[in-house]
């Protein structure tokens, strides 16, 4: 009961907290927020491979781009397509992307699987960089119109307006990371940790492995895409080099390291602190990705299991309880 | 009636001939121990039966129906239970969810994306009362790599029981047990699998005289002898090829 209650009180802190969040720190901020949110929510879908079902994915941005050019491509090209829609056309993508190449990756797992991620991914790249008619090229798609938030005859939400978009953009991802976290527990989660434990034993117990794994492939890159298509609406650019490239790629890896793999929310922290780091680090150099490296090699020698694993090892100690791994 | 049986069953690892015209029956009921010098085959007997590779050649027919080359998890959907010589459990996970992905399996709850596992009152009893049972209800919240060798040993056999199979087999299920734990893993296998056939990898030969109630000498991938265990142990062929050597 208590702990209900407890439950209920951090539900409506933080949905206080994101509420008055655009008011209090300003236009900028809130777009800096929008960004953390996407990447929490792509890192997260990274996550599921990577921590949960023990896979790395190396190309993760060919879910998060042909869910980012899916929406881009229909907002452009079909008139007045609805802001739904859009969204959905994005995690479709990302599904249906996953579900092509199920076939093939659900046969390998360790170093062949990072491998054919990682060729796929710059094999998509490299197609949207070459088929110019659809993709562009490298100017990639923009200028596409941004459908408002309707539901006809009750309401009718601007969404060009950053503030409004902000709590569209927030309230959706919300809506993803409670899906996806309940996912993890039901008992199919618990069959993909089970599998990244011990692939063959699942296999012994009666669970058929393929559909298992291509199951939570297809999550991961519906989601991805969803992400994708969150990110072409905030945009209003959609190009290689900011969805497909390996850059986009290595984010979600980076962040799910550094938030900690071995739990949900992890990876959310992760982006939360590369793009507090970005922030700060851009005021005084440009080099990015030499703080971010820097930051990796210090969570990877120090801090296996990220900063959830050390905030989680540190509470264990101070509540002197058994100390968890 | 033959729960199950083999029909010349051959297997080779590219030119390396593991099994040769091997003849396995295995009466409903049965516990049935196999046992022969190090590198007889009887892992890889074990292997061709419960899917891990189709055979070279030959039969696999398991309750009646020919089962030859399926994969395991459709092996243990129709009632074959396996356990490991090296210990294969979830080592991340805990004791309880260890046996719970047995009970999951055996409910037939696969794909269910709408309730969460922790919820599912049932689940969760079946799950402490097998904890119960196997003794391991003290080391339930414990992360499976964390328990004694012979906890985690019982762990791997109660795992292949957990999701109630007719035919269980087990892969040296006391290799690497001091005496004391050896006691308690055959009071416990005894225990689990009362009522169902049982094919057991052996090597402990008083293991295999208070459990088998028949037993096949495998030697050089060929059955050289089989029958019941006064018959065996007079056996002047499994004596020279086996029995002699080994010192209990």
């Amino acid at each position: 009961m208590r702990n209900n209650l407890s439950r209920w009180i951090y539900w409506v802190v933080g949905l206080v907290i994101l509420a008055i969040y655009p008011q209090v720190v300003g236009i900028y901020y809130t777009n800096v927020f929008v960004g953390f949110a996407i990447f929490a929510l792509y890192a997260v879908t990274l996550n599921l491979l990577l921590g949960y079902m023990g896979v790395l994915s190396f190309g993760h941005a060919m879910f998060f781009g042909v869910g980012a050019y899916s929406t881009a491509l229909a907002l452009t090209h079909i008139q007045g397509f609805p802001l739904l829609p859009a969204l959905l056309v994005g995690g479709l993508a990302g599904a249906m992307l996953a579900l092509i190449l199920s076939p093939l990756l659900v046969r390998v797992s360790g170093t062949a699987f990072a491998m054919l991620t990682l060729a796929f991914g710059q094999l998509i790249f490299v197609l949207a960089l070459k088929y110019r008619e659809v993709t562009g090229g490298e100017d990639g798609v923009g200028g596409y119109p941004t459908p408002s938030f309707n539901i006809p005859g009750v309401v009718s939400i601007d969404m060009t307006d950053q503030i409004n978009f902000y709590y569209f953009a927030v309230a959706v991802i919300i809506v993803c990371l409670w899906v996806l976290w309940f996912y993890t527990k039901t008992p199919f989660g618990s069959l993909v940790v089970g599998v990244r434990d011990n692939a063959m034993r699942i296999d012994y117990l009666g669970f058929k492995l393929s559909h298992t794994k291509a199951v939570n492939l297809i999550v991961s890159g519906c989601f991805a895409g969803i992400a994708g298509a969150i990110y072409a609406l905030f945009q209003n650019l959609v190009s290689t080099l900011g969805v497909l490239d390996i850059g986009t790629s290595f984010a979600p890896i980076l962040m799910a390291y550094i938030g900690g793999l071995g739990s949900f929310f992890g990876p959310i922290v992760g982006s939360g602190i590369l793009h507090l780091l970005e922030d700060v680090t851009f005021r005084i150099t440009e080099q990015i990705e030499l703080v971010n490296g820097l930051v990796f090699i210090l969570v990877v020698l120090y801090a296996p299991m990220g900063i959830v694993g050390l905030l989680r090892q540190a509470k264990a100690k101070w509540f002197h309880k058994e100390k968890v791994s | 009636m033959n729960i199950l049986e083999t029909e010349g069953l051959y297997h080779d690892f590219t030119g390396l001939l593991v099994l040769f015209d091997v003849n396995l029956e295995v009466k409903e009921g049965e516990r049935h121990a196999i046992i022969g010098p190090n590198g007889a085959g009887k892992t890889t007997l074990f292997n061709v039966i419960t899917g891990t590779y189709s055979p070279s050649r030959g039969r696999v027919t398991f309750k009646g129906k020919e089962v030859t080359g399926w994969k395991p998890h459709k092996l243990t959907r129709v009632g074959m239970g396996r356990s490991f010589q090296i210990t294969s459990t979830f080592s991340r996970l805990t004791t309880f969810q260890n046996i719970r992905m047995g009970i999951l399996s055996k409910r037939r709850i696969r794909f269910n994306l709408f309730r969460k596992v922790d919820k599912m009152q049932n689940i969760t009893e079946e799950t402490d009362d097998v904890l119960k049972r196997i003794n391991l209800d003290g080391e339930r919240n414990l992360p499976a790599s964390m328990l004694s060798y012979g906890k985690h040993r019982s762990l791997e056999i109660s795992m292949a029981l957990a999701t109630d199979p007719d035919l269980v087999m087990l892969d040296e299920p006391t290799a690497g047990m001091s005496r004391d734990e050896t006691h308690n893993a055959v009071e416990l296998i005894r225990r689990l699998t009362e009522g169902k056939t049982m094919v057991i990898i052996e090597h402990d030969m008083d293991v295999v005289f208070s459990l088998a109630d028949r037993i096949t000498v495998l030697h050089l991938g060929r059955i050289v002898a089989s029958g019941p265990p006064g018959e065996i142990r007079e056996n002047q062929t499994v004596k020279d090829a086996y029995l002699g050597e080994v010192e209990v």
